[in-house]
């Protein structure tokens, strides 16, 4: 559109002499009648009232009578706007078209012009033509009697598409019209036709955005858009309930950062974020802004979630500038409880098994306890003389330390109480008590000092476990929150659960320390995934032998795992050291590449957040090598990305081919900083496999060269995968004269024959 | 299992120097003796510890493990460190895991420090 609203081009001011004045106003009439559409037309994006608009426009002036006609999707013509000077006619003729729809392959002027996209000038139009162009007797009759005599007729084309067409035409004693109208129609059609066309694509816009918003409220993540200045634009109904919210009003008539307000988020290891922090705003500002993990906490209730965050720009579609950032929240808060979980056991086995003296050792897990769990935590041990001895106590505020041992010491629980520890200990089952009221506290309080004590130390939340050896009843381990710190949930319960057990192990070791080796083997169990996921067109397989005696536990482990879309990641690892203590750095290296993978599954950025998470171990010195291989499916071969941290290369093995060791050597984890490690891109064919193994079948093939991995994985590459993988164990464990040094490990994956994903490939 | 008595380390001292001769297999079973022979080896004045690799026959990664123990103890003290590979399943797992990168390595124990 050329013209804005409003202005109308002025007539020449000064006529030419005489004999040109006439001329000279009809064009001014034109130009006028141009800038007048023009202003319609870029005006409203309601084609049907514009098209209106501007057929009445061309009367009286530039015709009598004015019809717009469009081609609809169906190939018909049907009658859009109709306008006329005479009264009735309009009507009349709109009756008619209704009756006796145009023929597209009719001989029709309006038919003839949208099939050829060319426009006709119709000088003058004799009763014999008119009777040709009927569709009807009672047409026919309608254009004689209307006094039909001259007419145009203009194609509306847009993008090389003929859309209908605009008809001008004149009656009995109307002046016949001329190349010069036809010009002048023509260029009114190709006008209109392009507000058509735009008003169009703008209502098929619409429909696309009202699809798109039915999907986006649907979807389970919390999405938002926001603008520059930080106002939400959208969010969908996850996100309402994501941020607590009750209507969509409420949101987007916040102000920036008023939501967030509501909410204490911290960075993972504890910093507290603010609004310039969130990725959004970092884009707005031009900054990269990668997945950001927060741990984000209800100001009102205490409730704590995991969310990962990630942001996206759109840019405008004119200026090319980044107009909305997109958020996407998802909740990883399980995924991550489980993580911390693990992490924590792991710290808890290590420090429980790094003293026999176990007094002290509870000492340390009490701090532990609080530190990461609660505010406080005081541990309860039966005697030799069944009576009830607090050993331990840990209060984060060392200002209330004091008083957290004083009330131990004081008011000594015993095993008449009717609840809190002894009730767990006489019951051996664990209990939380969420909001302890005032109330509460009096009826437990056995005096007006202790109730003083009590209200001063301050209690929300109290979890009490029981500290549980295998046969035996040994005391119980209370957690406490204060108002204002963190709540305690059913998640935190099964932690300490495990907690109690694994404390209650460590002091039943001391005196009877081959249990020890016990739990190591209950413990190994929980080191490997259940059973592996299927991936359609691929089989896959794994085998474990852990070395030694039986009362070794491996530091080795495998994980199989979906990481969105058609991709798959593969992990295999060897944790240093044997035994409980590299067990439970194991489940830690397991879960957490889980969560690495959810936050970026890009191989080398996982390996390196394990190594950060390692090196953040307390005490420290836990190491481990990784070889990660993230696996797209799809097309005739899968695509493979392979990173490795101080791991032997997995090798590619197939039909007619050599063994092919695969990636780089990257430095192993958790043992100096900084690590360098790399990702390299392969592809598996159909029926090859990628053999993943630990250094303990590396080992194994360096003592007997002729028996290698190398060797027995080409010459075995058609035998059944897990067969394959059985007897490469088989032979390593003889290698090693049937007593390996080390764990042997090994997972396979290989590409079925028939690669198209389809019924036939998951017979396998 | 192994014992541990398969690893032998004897200290030589010379020019400001401590070299820890290791013998044997370097593995979980031993490793603790070589912090204790690093402990035992009093380092009072020594500018540079080597540990001479070339005897090992076998390293595992609490071998490595240990290696750094001493590493970080040497440097900790104030001292240089260096080591002397060795084995080819030595410099294999040292290459594998890139330590290698992280370590000052020189050919034999009495060699220069670059």
């Amino acid at each position: 559109m050329t013209v804005a609203g409003g202005s109308r081009a002025d007539p020449p001011a000064a006529p030419d002499p005489a004999g040109t004045e006439a001329s000279v106003e009809r064009g001014a009439r034109a130009a006028a009648l141009l800038v007048e559409s023009g202003a319609v037309l870029a005006g409203a994006l309601d084609f049907a009232i514009t098209l209106s608009q501007v057929a009445r426009l061309t009367v009286p002036d530039l015709a009598d009578l004015c019809v717009i006609d469009l081609q609809d999707q169906e190939g018909g013509i049907s009658e859009l706007a109709v306008a006329a000077a005479q009264p009735g006619l309009a009507e009349g003729l709109e009756a008619l078209r209704k009756r006796h729809p145009l023929d597209p392959e009719g001989a029709h002027p309006v038919a003839r012009v949208i099939r050829s996209g060319e426009s006709e000038l119709l000088a003058a139009m004799s009763e014999q033509q008119l009777r040709s162009f009927a569709q009807a007797s009672e047409h026919s009759r309608f254009m004689v009697d209307s006094g039909y005599r001259s007419a145009v007729v203009a194609p509306l084309t847009a993008r090389g598409r003929t859309l209908g067409a605009l008809s001008t035409i004149r009656l009995a004693d109307s002046e016949p019209y001329d190349e010069q109208d036809r010009e002048l129609v023509c260029e009114l059609a190709r006008r209109a036709a392009l507000a058509l066309d735009n008003a169009q694509l703008f209502s098929d816009a619409q429909a696309m955005e009202r699809r798109l918003e039915a999907v986006l409220e649907n979807l389970a993540e919390a999405i938002t858009v926001v603008e520059e200045t930080g106002h939400t634009v959208f969010a969908n109904q996850a996100a309402l309930e994501l941020l607590g919210i009750d209507s969509h009003e409420h949101l987007l008539q916040a102000r920036p950062g008023e939501i967030m307000k509501r909410f204490v988020v911290l960075d993972e290891s504890g910093r507290e974020l603010d609004f310039e922090a969130m990725p959004a705003r970092r884009l707005f500002r031009g900054e990269p802004a990668p997945p950001l993990l927060v741990r984000n906490i209800v100001r009102e209730t205490g409730e704590e979630r995991w969310l990962i965050v990630r942001a996206s720009p759109i840019a405008g579609p004119a200026s090319g500038r980044m107009e909305y950032v997109v958020n996407v929240f998802e909740n990883v808060t399980e995924v991550k409880r489980a993580q911390l979980a693990e992490a924590f056991m792991a710290q808890a086995s290590r420090v429980l098994s790094s003293s026999l003296d176990y007094a002290e050792t509870l000492r340390r897990v009490a701090r532990l306890a609080a530190n990461q769990l609660a505010d406080w935590c005081a541990l309860d041990v039966l005697d030799e003389r069944g009576e009830l001895e607090r050993v331990a106590v840990h209060h984060n505020d060392p200002g209330k330390l004091a008083l957290a041992e004083l009330l131990g010491r004081s008011y000594r629980p015993t095993l008449v109480d009717a609840m809190g520890v002894s009730d767990v200990i006489r019951t051996g089952e664990a209990r939380i008590f969420n909001d302890v009221s005032d109330e509460d506290l009096e009826t437990y309080a056995s005096d007006a000092e202790h109730l003083r004590l009590l209200r001063e130390v301050g209690a929300r939340d109290v979890i009490i476990v029981p500290l549980l050896a295998p046969a035996r009843m040994l005391g119980a381990l209370t957690l406490v929150s204060s108002h204002g710190g963190r709540r305690l949930t059913e998640a935190d319960l099964g932690v300490a659960v495990r907690l109690g057990r694994r404390a209650g192990t460590a002091v039943e070791s001391a005196r009877l320390y081959t249990v020890r080796s016990r739990i190591a083997r209950v413990l190994q169990r929980a080191l490997l995934p259940d059973s592996l996921p299927e991936l359609p067109g691929f089989q896959i397989a794994a085998s474990y032998r852990p070395a030694g005696e039986l009362n070794e536990v491996g530091g080795d482990f495998y994980d199989v795992f979906p990481c969105g879309g058609d991709e798959w990641m593969l992990v295999i690892g060897d944790v240093c050291g044997k035994g409980a203590e590299a067990a439970s750095v194991t489940a830690l290296a397991r879960h957490t590449l889980r969560t690495a993978a959810m936050l970026d599954a890009r191989p080398a950025a996982m390996l390196e957040l394990l190594h950060r998470t390692l090196r953040q171990q307390e005490p420290e010195g836990e190491m481990c090598t990784v070889c990660l291989v993230r696996v797209r499916a799809g097309g005739a071969r899968a695509e493979l990305t392979i990173a490795l941290a101080g791991h032997p290369r997995p090798l590619l093995v197939g039909p007619g081919e050599q063994a092919l060791a695969l990636g780089r050597p990257g430095t192993l984890l958790g043992m100096v900083d900084p690590i360098s490690v790399e990702e390299t891109a392969h592809q598996l064919g159909p029926g090859q496999t990628l053999l993943l193994f630990t250094d303990g079948v590396a080992e194994a093939s360096r003592a007997q060269p002729g028996l290698s991995v190398e060797r027995l994985g080409a010459r075995l590459h058609d035998v059944a995968l897990q067969d394959m993988l059985e007897q490469i164990e088989t032979v390593a464990v003889q290698c090693a004269g049937g007593q390996p040094h080390d764990d042997i490990a090994l997972l396979g994956l290989r590409l079925s024959r028939i690669a198209a994903v389809s019924l036939e490939s998951n017979e396998l | 299992m192994s014992t541990g008595d398969q690893l032998q380390i004897a200290i030589r001292r010379g020019s400001g120097r401590v070299i820890l001769e290791l013998e044997g297999e370097l593995d979980m079973a031993s490793s603790g003796r070589l912090r204790e022979a690093l402990d035992g080896a009093c380092l009072n004045g020594s500018r540079t510890v080597v540990l001479d690799l070339r005897g090992v026959s076998f390293l595992d990664s609490t071998g490595l493990k240990a290696i750094f123990g001493v590493r970080n103890a040497v440097c900790a003290a104030g001292a240089e460190f260096a080591v002397t590979p060795g084995s080819a399943q030595v410099r294999r797992l040292l290459s594998l895991t890139r330590l290698d990168e992280h370590l000052h390595t020189i050919a034999t124990p009495d060699s220069a420090l670059a």
